[in-house]
């Protein structure tokens, strides 16, 4: 065999490398997860759909908090010591508490550490909560329904008119 | 398996690798168990004022506290002392709190003393310990055979300390700080007739000469008056203020001057009166601060006769030119201000030394004026000899006239072995430690009652000399206490409670209710009537801040004090055996070494040399050239007192005939990031006896030099992987 085969070889193949990565960064690809696993099989659609529990309910900080919050494994055992409380997911849920450990929720939606993102000026700008969430009511398992990159936020932003400063995101 | 499936399945492999890498790292999202109380919002942060006591500057802070937790300190804007800024101390005092070395409860020793075997014990069985050793000293008449050791407090801390001493029975009560400023307390006294501390209004001056101050670093108040040296230099569009520097070592705040006179060690006073006598001698001297203060320059004159140029020239090791440049500089231009510190008070002649200086401003008419000096502007209640109080306390230790021993702060570390110190409080049968880090002195004591951290604490901290308004900083805790501490106020109130001296001497239940009530007298009669809303306010803002109203009160030469006449300054050590000066400095990270367990400050770079983690030697190239050191050699370091083996540091900003050891490692204890870490320089350390009188001449001291080995492991920010020959690298 020729070396310049070799060469010619080698090049091609550096050359699909870089073909495949330059389409993994500009194809909208999304290799997360969008709907994963939950330690426990939560529906949101039996607690905001079917009984009709407003979502600040339990992510009461949302308002007030750039984080909404999840609720404390005692938020939810108080309904649960009453609202069937024989449910195999339920049993889990009191197993935890028992062994007085956290639930180890897996989060579904998540943004870079230098994205600044407050969920109250949100909320006092009367946005709902499923412009961004989506029907989480419908949902038996949550999943993510934006892609959450910057050209959707700026998107909003612009819609309704809100500031695109850069500071506005990124501090 | 045949060659085609490993292939494939390790494509596979490597594919799922590269995926599985697309994953977020931080995607669990964990709940409370229980939820918190009430005003905790998750993601959303409280400001708290409060008071730094890291060092007696006393600076005000603000510390973001976020779900409960301290997340970052900032300074205080409101503060009068440093308007929102803040040194690398009072940042890293954040990691005193979390630190894992941290001591949880009350200790008892049960291995022999030093071998750091303790056992945890109840708070209840520690107290009543201690109780049942003073109860014992009481029945047998012996109260004065208790002995208490802080540094220098302020505040409510020192009435607490003093009644309960005093309530006690027992005079024994020492305060003492390596770096205290008695020096200067005296220094005023004798020349002004009060023991204050002198406010120096560096921001409105247009000439500064500072003699040995290293304000930028540590002198005083250091964050005050970095801020104040900027706008000296900055802050007026059509002056810059000039700033001339005399010491051997360019420190930081000696490479910040436009003029380096690097005197010789001990001859800073005789430079003073040098310039002093060359000012009275061309007429230069303000007339009016003169006739005011009772001189007369011909009888000056006459005194400083000693002083003319050539001698002082030859004393100081500077050009003749340049003393009298600098003397000319200072007299012509107005207002100019002189300052003395350390490097000059802590030789065998520093306390002429300092008055020598003290007079340069008197000269120049600047005492109580804009951009000159107000004696009288810092604090005014603080010991004047506590060192001399320190030797007879450790004469009577070393007697054994002590049966109890209760330490605040870590002396064994902190103060030079040659005072005998150390020795002495092994003789103490029962020693009771109230640190809240495993420090040197911890190890030695056979009982530990841990203090909370600074941000736990209640306080007030009473700023030493960083303005002239009148302030009392309070510290509040912005956290609940992580371990199962207690301040050590509320020990000694409750040990007073124990030993049934509370009723008269302690109306108080807690130290938080003092500090109140104190504050409550401190505050003025108007204010007293709702003081329930005053006292919130108070801790809103961060303390009482009052601005000084009105003329300051002539301040003037004590009448029939005595001109300063320097002596010779002598030394530690023979001249032939021991051929260099040693000064052993501050650094700007570790204080007196209460910095060194922070890692934060391990990591913060030497501002002038940039070495890292360890101690070091400084050494003039010439010097190093004669003796054949190289940067980073292993030298070995002896004084009359003692021997150490460090790596050198050629440094070009330090006379030939001198080296500098920086303050604050060397810990035997004080936590995993301290331990074995450097040496402590204070084991070199010699005393200076003159006559009767023994004097803390730290920088009295000579010593010399002998190369061990090229193998000095320094590890510096500009060479991070180590010195040149250094083992780490292999070259």
């Amino acid at each position: 065999m020729k070396i310049s085969w070799l060469i010619a070889g080698l090049i091609f193949a550096a050359g699909v490398v870089v073909a495949g990565l330059a389409l993994m960064y500009y194809l909208p690809l999304d290799m997360r997860d969008r709907s994963p696993l939950q330690p426990l099989a939560f529906s949101h659609k039996v607690h905001a759909g079917d009984n009709g529990i407003h979502c600040l309910f339990c992510h009461r900080y949302a308002p007030e908090s750039p984080v909404a919050g999840i609720p404390a494994v005692a938020d939810c055992r108080a309904c649960h010591l009453f609202i069937s409380p024989d449910a195999p997911e339920i049993k889990k849920l009191m197993l935890y508490w028992e062994k007085r450990e956290p639930i180890p929720w897996v989060r579904v939606y998540s943004l870079p550490d230098h994205v600044y993102f407050p969920h109250m000026m949100h909320i006092r700008a009367r946005l709902s909560c499923t412009v961004c969430h989506d029907e989480v009511a419908a949902m038996e398992r949550v999943a993510r329904s934006a892609e959450l990159k910057m050209g959707w936020c700026l998107n909003c932003h612009r819609q309704h008119k809100a500031s695109i400063d850069c500071w506005t995101c990124h501090k | 398996m045949k060659r085609r499936t490993f292939l494939q399945l390790s494509g596979m492999t490597a594919a799922g690798t590269v995926l599985s890498g697309c994953q977020s790292g931080n995607e669990k999202l964990i709940p409370y168990l229980v939820p918190p109380d009430e005003g905790v919002t998750p993601g959303k942060a409280d400001y708290y004022a409060s008071s730094c006591r890291f060092c007696p500057a006393g600076c005000g802070i603000l510390v973001r506290v976020s779900e409960g937790r301290a997340k970052k300190i900032e300074g205080n804007p409101a503060h009068p002392v440093n308007r929102g800024k803040l040194c690398a101390m009072g940042q890293a005092v954040l990691q005193e709190l979390y630190h894992p070395d941290r001591v949880p409860q009350p200790l008892k020793r049960s291995g022999p003393r030093g071998s750091g075997a303790f056992t945890r014990i109840s708070w209840e069985e520690s107290l009543e310990l201690l109780a049942g050793q003073l109860r014992a000293l009481q029945r047998e008449k012996a109260t004065d055979r208790l002995a208490l050791v802080t540094p220098q407090l302020n505040g409510t801390l020192v009435e607490l300390t003093t009644r309960f001493m005093r309530v006690f029975g027992s005079p024994h009560h020492l305060s003492f700080d390596l770096l205290g400023p008695d020096w200067l307390r005296t220094a005023t006294r004798r020349s002004f007739g009060q023991p204050g501390l002198p406010w120096y209004d560096v921001a409105e001056t247009r000439y500064l000469l500072s003699f040995g101050a290293d304000f930028v670093e540590h002198h005083l108040s250091p964050v005050q008056y970095g801020y104040a040296f900027g706008r000296m230099r900055q802050g007026r569009d059509t002056v810059r203020g000039h700033f001339t520097y005399v010491g051997g070592r360019m420190s930081l705040t000696g490479a910040s001057a436009d003029r380096w006179m690097p005197a010789r060690p001990g001859s800073e006073g005789a430079l003073a009166l040098g310039m002093a006598r060359l000012i009275l001698a061309e007429s230069l001297s303000d007339a009016g601060s003169l006739a005011v203060n009772g001189l007369q320059t011909e009888k000056l004159l006459r005194r400083l006769e000693a002083y003319d140029l050539p001698r002082v020239a030859e004393q100081t090791g500077l050009p003749q030119r340049i003393i009298a440049e600098v003397a000319r500089e200072f007299a012509t231009t107005r207002p100019a201000l002189a300052m003395a510190g350390e490097t000059v008070a802590f030789q065998s002649n520093g306390p002429d030394a300092v008055r020598a200086v003290q007079m340069l401003n008197l000269l120049v008419g600047n005492l109580n004026r804009p951009g000159g000096v107000y004696p009288d502007g810092g604090s005014r209640v603080g010991p004047e000899n506590s060192f001399t109080e320190l030797l007879s306390l450790v004469a009577a230790m070393r007697d054994g006239r002590f049966r109890v021993a209760m330490i605040h702060g870590d002396p064994v570390h902190a103060i030079p072995p040659a005072t005998g110190f150390q020795e002495a409080l092994a003789r103490v049968p029962f020693i009771v430690s109230f640190s809240s880090l495993m420090d040197d002195t911890a190890l030695q004591a056979d009982l530990i009652l841990p203090d909370h951290a600074a941000l736990e604490s209640w306080g007030d901290v009473i700023p030493l000399a960083g303005t002239r308004d009148r302030v009392i900083g309070l510290m509040q805790p912005v956290v609940t206490p992580l371990f199962d501490t207690r301040q050590f106020p509320d020990v000694l109130m409750a040990m007073a409670d124990k030993l049934g001296g509370k009723t008269a001497a302690f109306p108080y239940q807690s130290y938080q209710e003092m500090l109140k009530g104190t504050m409550e007298k401190r505050v003025g009669r108007a204010a007293r009537r709702d003081f329930e809303t005053v006292w919130v306010e108070l801790l809103r803002q961060g303390g009482l801040f009052e601005t000084r109203q009105g003329q300051e009160k002539g301040y003037r030469r004590a009448p029939g004090s005595s001109l300063p006449n320097p002596a010779e300054p002598r030394f530690a050590g023979d001249e032939k055996r021991f051929p260099l000066h040693l000064l052993v400095y501050p650094s700007i990270a570790f204080y007196d070494g209460r910095g060194a367990p922070l890692p934060w400050l391990q990591q913060l770079p030497d501002p002038m040399t940039t070495v890292v983690w360890d101690s070091w030697v400084e050494i003039n190239p010439r010097t190093a050239a004669e003796m054949g050191i190289g940067f980073g050699d292993l030298v070995e370091v002896t004084s009359p007192q003692g021997a150490m083996r460090l790596p050198a540091v050629i440094y070009p900003g330090i006379r030939p005939d001198m080296v500098a050891i920086p303050l604050g490692q060397g810990h035997r204890g004080m936590g995993r990031y301290a331990r074995g870490r450097g040496s402590n320089p204070l084991v070199l350390l010699a005393l200076i006896t003159d006559g009767t009188e023994t004097r803390p001449a730290w920088h009295a001291t000579r010593v010399r030099l002998t190369r061990i080995s090229e193998k000095g492991e320094l590890v510096t920010a500009g060479h991070p992987q180590g010195s040149y020959r250094s083992e780490l690298i292999e070259i």
